[in-house]
Formats: structure tokens, sequence, C-alpha cells
């Protein structure tokens, strides 16, 4: 009963600081929310293309080129931002269409466009697509002006209009594409699925760490020395405050987890399954916490250490770029974070819809990690608070 | 000018003494840089040659064609690499697995077909997962589709506009010959843009430095409201000291831990993992502006709080608010629309930008971002020190 008092306390002073709903529940939402923006769902490559006073045939050329897969379009207003945004890296490349494009063909005059791309070569790779949008157009075109070379149309537009109406009667040569092999990412995932559940385990991490600093201040107030003076043992203490870290972070993970389902669609699969790993990441993540709160003495270090482990276990355990991508060894070094663990567990529960039983092995490994961090803890803590 | 240097000195040395300067101005963006750096470089990014395998069936000139010639240009340029593959379950195999990304298959009959005006195609198999280098092959493919399209094209226009009856075999060859030959009308040629993006290494160092440089800079203003609140204060200006020193003293603090540590960033990940920052003078200065900017920032944040431990709250809300704006943890600058623009309040993006457009041009191209960061020092710091001098009374 006591220990549920000191859990109330924590979270009291938890959420008395009006900031602190800021780091628990409006950031973590934010973040999923830009990084759904930015890179949800796959990363098409963005093309800008000037296509000023280009006329109809520039215009179909654009067309043309929206209608290819694995591409965005982006219109930009001139070349000079063109060439800025290419530079700096916030488009994969550049086309620029001149203008009187259309009228310079009609003219039958040979027309150049400009690609511009960055020396690294995806951005040079790109350069064979859009070469292939263009010869798609300059199919018609070709065939338009050899018409009117070959004398059997009267003009270019003639000879468009002619080419444009025999096209569909030609047998055409085609180009077939299929895929192989077994997809790292499901298929199935929304555009803001993968953020969601990476950045609540960084958040719920991040947090409890920052329990650290509470478990400072209360020492540092006297708040355990007064508690201890009084008839509670120091396994009361220990558990109310293990407890309120718990509760802390349970309840930042059903706001984010509901939040993110209402606002953003993100579909987490199984209750029972998305609730297993929120409680053993929470007990992990207090052991952590607790445990630093006995290894430093000034609050101020204990936040420095603590952005430090929470933002770095997070990359390293895949919160920041999917553990797909990571090479072999990187990977192997991330399983050693609870985070890659959590991660695997949510890959299942909302990329393959996958139910309890199929992430036991990730829950077990949570449950040991959290065995062990609140064993050292409890120990540590026993030290800390009775000496 | 003495008062303010002693003041000054007091504060770094308790600042050295407590660790937490030295903890956020240097351990921990260090420590992040280097982990992000180990984790990104196992992943290839913007530089990798695409593998692309090709599977010819086919003996006649016209996959001949696009085997020697086509492809034989592709594999020039350096960026896409072509092996040639025997068969296409050999082939596929490889695509699965992702030793290939992409395989053009032509078909047995191909030449045959395209010679005798029927339809014909060509197959793309690309690993499921590389989708953009699957769409380039494809690009490739449909390129030489494209092209023999035109020819009969061109050929099936000018019969239906002569409209004399069917023509002679004779005539329709020489008709696609003279197709062929002709010039395409429109012709693609690469403009080199240089690159103003920093590479992976110097990006996390940058980005974690001008990130953490905005916690570090707080020691200093929001020490005075430590003063106040322990009494120090009170005894500070009871004593011969004008109120401008002791401001001084504490902006100071803040200024040289600033530049202190962001220096001793640039050196530590130049020298520990090879980022590469750029020309000194120009990282210099855009690094005295990031500070002031910080400094600007922070120190309004801090006259608005009541007490030292909300002014750190808030401070930290708008540094990791500005951080993420700012680009700092990822290009904001690659999403789409208003978050784009809005990047540019935020001084850690100036600063980020500064550093890129250092690396693609001149020495003169530090000016605009150095600018911008100034005038967010002068705007915000200004009326930062407005009521800073509010603040220095008890």
């Amino acid at each position: 009963m006591k220990a549920l008092w000191i859990a109330a306390t924590n979270l009291r002073r938890m959420f008395r600081v009006r900031t602190n709903y800021f780091f628990v529940f409006v950031f973590p939402m934010a973040l999923i929310l830009v990084l759904g923006a930015t890179f949800g769902g796959s990363s098409t490559p963005r093309l800008g293309v000037v296509a000023q006073r280009s006329g109809p045939l520039g215009a179909a050329l654009v067309r043309q080129l929206e209608r290819t897969p694995h591409l965005r379009v982006v219109p930009v207003a001139d070349p000079a931002a063109l060439l800025t945004q290419v530079q700096r890296g916030s488009l994969a490349a550049g086309l620029v269409i001149p203008a009187r494009y259309d009228a310079a063909i009609r003219a039958g005059q040979g027309v150049t466009i400009r690609y511009m791309a960055r020396p690294d070569q995806s951005s040079q790779q790109l350069g064979e697509t859009v070469r292939g949008a263009v010869a798609q157009q300059a199919a018609l075109l070709g065939a338009a002006r050899f018409a009117v070379t070959e004398r059997s149309a009267s003009s270019f537009s003639a000879a468009l209009a002619a080419a444009a109406r025999v096209s569909p009667a030609v047998p055409s040569v085609a180009v077939t594409e299929t895929t192989a092999g077994t997809a790292l990412f499901s298929r199935t995932l929304g555009q803001f699925d993968q953020g969601a559940w990476t950045e609540l385990l960084l958040f719920l991490f991040l947090i409890s760490l920052t329990g650290a600093v509470a478990l400072i201040e209360t020492r540092r107030l006297g708040l355990s020395r007064r508690m201890l003076a009084t008839p509670t043992s120091p396994g009361t203490v220990i558990a109310g405050e293990t407890l309120g870290r718990v509760l802390i972070a349970v309840i930042q993970a059903v706001v984010i987890i509901l939040g993110s389902a209402l606002l953003f669609g993100v579909n987490w699969g199984q209750p029972a399954g998305v609730a297993a790993v929120v409680i053993l990441f929470a007990l992990v993540g207090a052991g952590a916490g607790i445990l630093l709160g006995t290894l430093f003495r000034t609050e101020q270090q204990a936040v420095g250490v603590s952005l430090l482990l929470g933002l770095g276990l997070g990359a390293l355990g895949g919160c920041m770029v999917p553990l797909e991508v990571f090479s072999p060894t990187m990977k192997q070094v991330a399983h050693l974070t609870p985070q890659a663990w959590a991660n695997d567990a949510f890959t299942q529960l909302v990329g393959h819809h996958a139910a309890i039983t199929a992430i036991l092995p990730q829950l077990g490994i949570l449950a040991a990690y959290a065995a062990v961090l609140l064993a050292l803890a409890t120990w540590r803590l026993r030290r800390v608070l009775v000496a | 000018m003495r008062a303010a240097v002693l003041i000054c000195l007091k504060d770094l040395r308790a600042r050295l003494r407590d660790r937490s300067a030295l903890l956020l101005g240097i351990v921990v963006p260090l420590g992040l840089a280097f982990i992000f750096n180990s984790i990104f470089s196992g992943i290839s990014g913007n530089s990798k040659v695409i593998s692309l395998g090709v599977v010819s069936l086919d003996r006649g000139a016209v996959a001949q064609q696009f085997t020697g010639q086509v492809l034989g240009a592709v594999g020039k340029s350096g960026l896409i690499a072509v092996h040639r593959e025997h068969t296409v379950a050999g082939a596929r195999a490889l695509v699965a697995r992702g030793t290939l990304n992409a395989v053009i298959v032509i078909p047995a009959d191909f030449s045959a077909r395209v010679q005798a005006n029927r339809p014909a195609s060509m197959q793309v198999i690309g690993n499921v997962d590389a989708p953009i280098s699957a769409g380039i092959a494809r690009s490739i493919a449909e390129r030489y589709a494209s092209d023999l399209n035109r020819i009969r094209l061109s050929v099936a226009t000018v019969v239906h506009g002569r409209s004399q009856g069917t023509p002679s075999p004779g005539t329709i060859r020489a008709l696609a010959a003279r197709a062929a030959a002709a010039a395409a009308p429109v012709a693609v040629s690469d403009v080199s843009a240089k690159s103003k993006e920093l590479d992976q290494k110097s990006f996390f160092a940058a980005g974690m430095a001008v990130f953490f440089l905005f916690f570090t800079v707080q020691f200093g203003v929001t020490s005075l409201l430590e003063e106040r609140n322990d009494g120090t204060l009170a005894r500070l200006l009871a004593a011969p000291i004008s109120r401008a020193s002791i401001l001084g003293g504490k902006l100071l603090t803040s200024f040289l831990l600033g530049v202190i540590s962001m220096t001793v960033l640039v050196v530590a990940t130049s020298l520990l993992f090879g980022a590469s920052w750029g020309n000194p003078a120009g990282v210099a200065v855009l690094v005295v502006a990031a500070v002031l900017a910080a400094m600007g920032i922070m120190a309004l944040i801090a006259t608005l709080a009541r007490n030292a431990e909300q002014a750190a709250n808030w401070q930290a809300v708008v540094a990791v608010v500005l951080g993420l704006l700012g680009g700092t943890f990822f290009p904001v600058s690659q999403a789409p629309g208003i978050l784009s623009r809005l990047t540019l309040v935020a001084p850690q993006a100036w600063f980020l930008r500064g550093l890129g457009d250092l690396r693609g041009g001149d020495l003169s191209a530090v000016w605009v971002p150095a600018l911008a960061m100034l005038g967010i020092a002068v705007v915000v710091g200004g009326i930062a020190m407005t009521r800073l001098r509010h603040m220095a009374e008890v």
C-alpha cells in the first residue's frame, strides 16, 4: 500500500512540471508525424523539373515523367533555384526543359534538355530514368518529323496528329517488370507505422532513464531519508520507486499508441502482444533508470548520461534507422540492446500482424533484461539508501 | 572588465568541476556522432553502383545491338555494372538474393519478332527491395524499346500518309533504314551540379555539435538565476561591481563554453572519424555566429523563466524543437511543403547549410548563413538584453 503512495507521488512529481508533457507525449507524436511525412512509405527520388513556357509538348513530357514509376516530379520555377536545390540535396536531380521546347520541335530543330545531377551515384543513375521517359516521347516526335522529311505530311503538327492516330495500331515493343526475392519490409506497413513504434520505444526508454534524475533529486532533497525514518522498509521504497517509473512509462505508451492510432491511423496489431512488449520494456527502462540514478551524484550528470544512453542505445537498437538495413555485424551488435528485441517484436506485431505467440522469444529476452536490470537496481538502491 | 573576467573564470571552473558542461558540450555529442556514424557506415547511402544482369536468349542482331552497344555505353559510365548471365533461373536467383539489383531478359525470339513487325517484349526482374534500381533497369530497356517503336511508328505514319496501297517489303525496309538513321529530335545533356551536401560523417558530427551547442551555452546565462536563488547575486551587487560587469561575465562564460566545445568537437571529429568540416576560416565564422545565435535564444528564454529549473526545462524544449526543425538529426529540408521552409527559422539549419555551401563553394558562401544567424542573435539577443538588465536585480 505504501509502495502505491510512493508510486503516486512519483507520478505527481513528473506531471506537475508542464514541460514534461512536451517530452513525454507531444514531442514523440510530432516526430512520428514529421518522420512519416518525410520518409514514410517508399523513398521515391524527387526530380525537380523546370518547364516554364515550354508549350504543350513540354507539358506532355512532364506528364510522361509523372507517369514513370519510382519517380516523383517536383515543379521548380527557374534553373537557378533548381541548381541550388539539387546541390543542397533536397532534390535527387533536376531537368530543364527549355522555353520554346514545343516551338523548336515543331520547327524541326534539335532540342537539348539539360539534366542536372550531383556527383554522387544515385543522382547520376537517375539520368537513365529521365532518358527513358524522353525516349518514349521522342518515339512519337521522331515519327512525326520523319513523316515531314519523307514528305508524307504537310506540316509537323499534321504529322504528329497522324502519328498519334496510327500509334495504337502499330504492334509495340514492350518492357514488363516483375520482382524477385522476399521483401525486407512488410508491404502492408502504413506511412506512419514504423515511425510510431520506433519513436515509442525511443521515448519510453529515454523518459525512463530520466527517472534517474528524479531519483537523485529524491535523495538530494532528503525525501528518501525521511521515508526511511518512518516505519517503511527499504524494500517498500524500492518497490514504490519502480512502480512509479513503470506507471509513467505505461501512461506514456497508452497515450502514444492511442494517439497515433487515432491521429495517424497506425494499426498496432494484437493488443495482448503490444501490452506485453510495452510492460516488459517499461520494466527494462525502470530498471535502467533507477540503476543510473544510483550511479551519479548530480542531476546534470544524470541528464547528460541518460541523453547519451537513451539516444545512443535507441539508434543502435534500430529506433532511428530500421534494423533491416543494418550490416550483418551491426545487426549483431544491435541485438545487445533491449530496443532491438522490442523492435523485432513490433515488426512482427505491426508489420506481419502476428499474435503474441510469435514473439515469445523476444518477450523472453526482454523479461531477462528487465530481471537483471531490476535486480542490479534494487541491490544498488538498497546500498545507496541505507548508506 | 576585470570583474567580468573573474566572474567568467569562476563560472568556468565550477562547470569544469561538476563535469556537466564537459558531458553535454563534448562527451555526449561526440558519443552520439560516433554511434550514428558507425550505424550508417554499414548502409550505403548515395554511392552505390547498380549491379545489372543481362540474360540474352537471342542471338539475333536486334538483341546484340542492345547487349553490345546500349549496355556497353551504360556500363562505361561506371554508375552501373553490367553482368552477363546465362540462364534466367540463375539470374533470378541472384536477383532474389540481392547480388544483382535487377536483370534484363531478352527472350529467344526477340530479334525475329522485332524484324517481323510483331509485338515483342523484354522482361525486367528487379529485387523486391531495390525498386529504384529496378526502375532504372526498366528505363534502360524502355529507352531501347522506344527507339524500336519510333522506327515502327515512323514507317507506319509515312505509309499511312502516302495512301498508295500496301508498299512492297523492299520499300518498307528502305523506309525503316532511313528512320533508324534519323537523329533523335530531343537530346539530353548532362550538367554536373557541384554537391553542397555534407557527407555522412561530417553531417552527424556537425548536426550533433550544433544540437548540443544550445545546451552548452545555457550554463552561463542560467547561472544568473541560480545566483539569484542562492543569494550570491545580492552579494555581487552589493560589491563595487557594475551590473554590466556581472552580465558581461555571464555572457562571456556562455560564449567561451560554446566556442571551446565546438572547437574541441571540430578537431576531435576530424581526427577520430575523419569528418571534413571545410575551410577553417569559414568554419570559424559559422561557429561564432551559431554560438551567438544560440546564446541569444537561450538567454531570452532564461529571462522569461522564474527560476533556474524552469529555465532549464523551457530551454530544453526550445533546443530540441529547433534542433529537430533545423535538421540536426535528419534532413528536414526534404520534407514536403511548409516544413521544408519552416526549417529556416532554426539557426541550426543555417549552420548546416553554411557548412554545405562552404563545401560546394568558396569562402564567400558562408556570409549569407552567417548573417542569418547573426540576425537571429541580434534580434533575439537584443530583446533578451533589455530583459536581462531587470534580471540583475534582486
